[in-house]
């Protein structure tokens, strides 16, 4: 131990010295700066352009990343190896991103337990999206697969091994071998349970050797970003823009990700006048601990965990007689909700299931599940040697964002065919490529962020130079931006953040939650649409322009509200039930065939009539009002001789 | 309002928190392992990010501010709700070691998950240390069901 402490003392030495304070000199007017830039520092020019109550400091650079998780460093480190000078902006530090919360690990068909096919990968891929993922996109992700978790392991990543030396693989709900007919695969990498801050770790630190330049505690709205720490306005000139901001779990009243999911790259997307896809499809885990709604991994119920009802059954042997427990987690979603609507749930409101582990020998609780019983204990008040978990579907995951194709660009879909958007790019769980379509899997998520994180990186590498002439901004841009901030920030409305925030919560919970039916829908649509609009109506409390956490969550706040309305609208006009998105009064898929029956004899119906496609949602964000568009899905793979797509059918495990 | 053992206590924590390198002493136990085989920290130990600092000339004003920021906004749920509860409790009533003790503690860890499970090395031992531990286990049973909203703050500044 002490002779680890005295390497890792050694090569501290030789780490680069990690922020400058921007020198006096450049300071206009009497405020001070000193912001702060980690990694590469450039001089940054300040000027009054905007507003002389907000200088604003520019700054130019080959390529800029909006978020530091998973994928946007994945990105930011392959445009600085590729030689771009790249800014990395983010509003957290680059381990705090919430890619440290994953704990299942990556799926990779490296054949390392058992025979393995990238191609059985990409079955159980398209399958688990209940055909509304882009089979182009599918195969491209599944293929990198093997290579994507070699080249971290190149990295530096520590990933778990077998005795043989080779890369540790474990099972993972929705994986099989041989397309389904060959049983459970194991092809899920991790590194130990800290899979997340592993990969967050090796890609921040490889990072910094190259010209990356992390603008930390700071707050993006498009072009403009406010640093937390003095306040000063920001602007990034690039010809390139990646978006990598994470999911929007937080216009939900229970879910499963940190208070920092609001959405923010969608809602700068949807600002611009362009579409996010398949907000609908919003993934509920199966088990979030009851009211705080933090989460219990997937991998207690790989270990034996069973969910049980009022009656003390193990329901899931009736909805998925194969998989069971481990069925794909809408299936088992929908199971625990059709168990509570029955009133077999569990608790004083009989508005929850069990999450049952007491069976299971203390032995190995203690050692492979143990950070389990300290959350069911702090969160729950339960004791899992001697009590089940009470658990609920929580939101986790939102398959739909920024649409993009496969090589990570974003696109729009005009005169029935899709177009790229140059300049800008989407990758990790702000994108939508989309590989997970209407359903994820589990551990593909982080599997997501590498591929299309590279792609990103490696398709601005293909298309620019670094250090290519920028295009003319105007000295105005961003005012929209810095006059939204100034009202809010000193907003004196009514009603207060909090409130507003709660009001959408609560509504999106009541209203577009595991199950979903069109009445109950509408009313939540009308609600939604009345309280986007008291967003004029706001109170902050905050006046000040240093570290003003009041002012970042009421700019979160408007992010979320643009997410929450898409969402809703989307699932209101979608009937029928897929993947995630489930509707009572619409149970089954509609597609343009019935795949229920033999296709022979049957008429395909026309694309305005079935419902196997993309939904485009656009927000006029003044008034709030939600419009809908449509796009094909992709059903072609990148190569049909090597990998055949996947023709739809019925989806049961 | 500090007693002498929680003064001297204090005392002992500041001086204990002499820099050394604490990544490699954290304990590990957390999340899924399953069958997977322990942890080696390869990355940790080949690839050191460069070491946290505390600011230097921060306005203890300033500072309480930032923690509070950085209190509430975290990589995972648990200590979202943790940290900002933890921070309405006492952030702005603790002296200016104690803020320094609390920056420490949430800022140098780099995995999120290390200030969950408690980490045990001497250098974050102190009294801001035992107040977290003691504000999670929760002896009075209230409820934890999410982060509180900002704007007690507002409240108090009426």
């Amino acid at each position: 131990m002490a002779s680890v402490r005295a390497a890792s003392r050694l090569l501290s030495k030789r780490v680069l010295s990690k922020t400058t304070t921007v020198p006096a000199a450049s300071v206009q007017g009497s405020r001070n700066f000193h912001f702060s830039i980690y990694g590469k520092k450039k001089n940054a020019k300040v000027s009054d352009d905007i507003s002389t109550q907000y200088p604003v400091v520019d700054h130019e650079f080959d390529a800029v990343v909006v978020g530091a998780g998973g994928a946007g460093l994945r990105a930011a480190f392959g445009l600085s190896e590729a030689g771009f000078n790249t800014a990395c902006v983010t509003k957290l530090f680059p381990t705090r991103s919430h890619t440290v919360a994953a704990q299942g690990g990556i799926n990779a068909a490296l054949g390392n337990m058992e025979e393995d096919d990238w191609r059985w990968h990409f079955y159980d891929t398209v399958k688990g999206s209940d055909w509304l993922g882009d089979q182009d996109a599918i195969h491209y992700m599944t293929e990198q697969a093997p290579a994507a978790v070699v080249e971290l392991e190149n990295f530096g990543m520590p990933f778990s091994r077998t005795e043989d030396g080779k890369i540790y693989q474990r099972a993972f709900g929705g994986q099989s071998l041989k397309y389904g007919k060959g049983g459970q695969a194991h092809r899920c990498c991790c590194v130990a349970d800290r899979t997340g801050h592993s990969l967050l770790h090796t890609l921040y630190g490889r990072s910094l050797r190259y010209d990356t330049s992390y603008f930390v505690e700071y707050f993006c709205k498009g072009v403009i970003a406010l640093c937390m720490e003095d306040g000063s306005i920001h602007r990034f000139r690039a010809q390139n823009t990646v978006i990598a901001t994470g999911g929007y779990g937080r216009t939900y009243f229970s879910c499963t990700s940190a208070h920092t999911s609001t959405g923010d790259g969608n809602a700068m997307v949807t600002r611009a006048g362009l579409p996010c896809q398949d907000l609908e499809f919003v993934q509920f885990h199966p088990t979030g601990i009851y009211g705080a709604g933090c989460l219990i991994t997937e991998g207690c119920r790989g270990e034996g965990g069973i969910l049980i009802n009022s009656e003390g059954e193990r329901f899931m042997e009736r909805y998925a007689p194969n998989a069971k427990d481990l069925a794909s987690r809408d299936v088992v979603s929908r199971s625990m909700t059709i168990e509570i609507r029955e009133g077999r749930g569990v608790g004083p409101e009989k508005d929850h299931v069990y999450l049952q582990l007491h069976h299971l020998p203390p032995q190995q609780l203690a050692t492979r599940l143990p950070g389990i019983s300290e959350t069911a204990m702090i969160f729950a008040g339960v004791d899992v040697t001697k009590e089940p978990i009470p658990v609920l579907p929580t939101v986790h995951y939102n398959m739909g964002g920024v649409p993009t194709n496969y090589k990570g660009q974003v696109i729009t879909h005009t005169g029935g065919e899709d177009k790229v958007v140059r300049g800008l790019y989407a990758c990790g769980e702000a994108a939508c490529a989309s590989v997970h379509g209407a359903n994820r899997l589990g551990a593909n998520s982080l599997l997501d962020l590498v591929v299309f994180g590279r792609a990103c990186a490696l398709t601005i590498a293909e298309e620019h130079k670094p250090g290519e002439k920028l295009s003319p901004l105007q000295p105005s841009a961003g005012e929209e931006s810095v006059a939204n901030l100034d009202k809010l920030r000193f907003a004196n409305g009514n009603l207060r953040t909090s409130e507003i925030r709660l009001n959408m919560q609560k509504t999106m919970q009541a209203h577009a939650a595991v199950f979903r039916t069109g009445s109950v829908l509408k009313e939540g649509c009308d609600k939604m649409d009345a309280i986007y609009q008291t967003l004029d109506d706001i109170k902050t409390f905050d006046r000040g322009i240093v570290w003003n956490t009041d002012l970042v969550e009421t700019l979160e706040l408007q992010n979320l509200m643009l997410n929450a309305v898409q969402t809703i609208h989307a699932a209101e006009q979608r009937k029928e039930s897929r993947g995630a998105h489930a509707r009572e009064d619409f149970k089954d898929r509609v597609d343009e065939y019935d795949y229920s029956k033999p296709l022979q004899g049957q008429e395909k119906k026309p694309y305005d009539q079935h419902w196997r496609k993309h939904s485009l949602s656009f927000v006029d964000p003044k008034t709030g009002k939600v419009t809908l568009k449509y796009r094909p899905v992709i059903d072609s793979s990148l190569d049909e001789q090597d990998c055949a797509h996947v023709p739809p059918a019925i989806r049961s495990y | 309002m500090l007693s002498s053992v929680v003064a001297k206590r204090l005392v002992t924590g500041v001086c204990q928190a002499a820099w050394r390198p604490a990544v490699t002493g954290l304990v590990s136990s957390r999340g899924y392992r399953g069958d997977a085989p322990d942890d080696t920290r390869g990355d940790l130990i080949e690839i050191p990010l460069p070491p946290w600092e505390e600011k230097a000339d921060e306005p203890t004003d300033i500072k309480r501010r930032r923690l509070l920021y950085e209190s509430r906004k975290r990589g995972m749920l648990e200590n979202c709700i943790l940290l900002s509860l933890f921070a309405k409790r006492y952030l702005n009533t603790m002296s200016e070691n104690q803020l320094q003790q609390y920056d420490r503690l949430i800022n140098e860890p780099s995995n999120d998950w290390d200030i969950y499970y408690w980490p045990t090395p001497d250098v974050y031992q102190g009294e801001v240390m035992d107040m977290l531990k003691e504000f999670t286990k929760n002896r009075n049973h209230e409820q934890r069901l999410d982060a509180p909203s900002l704007e007690y703050l507002d409240k108090e500044s009426q």
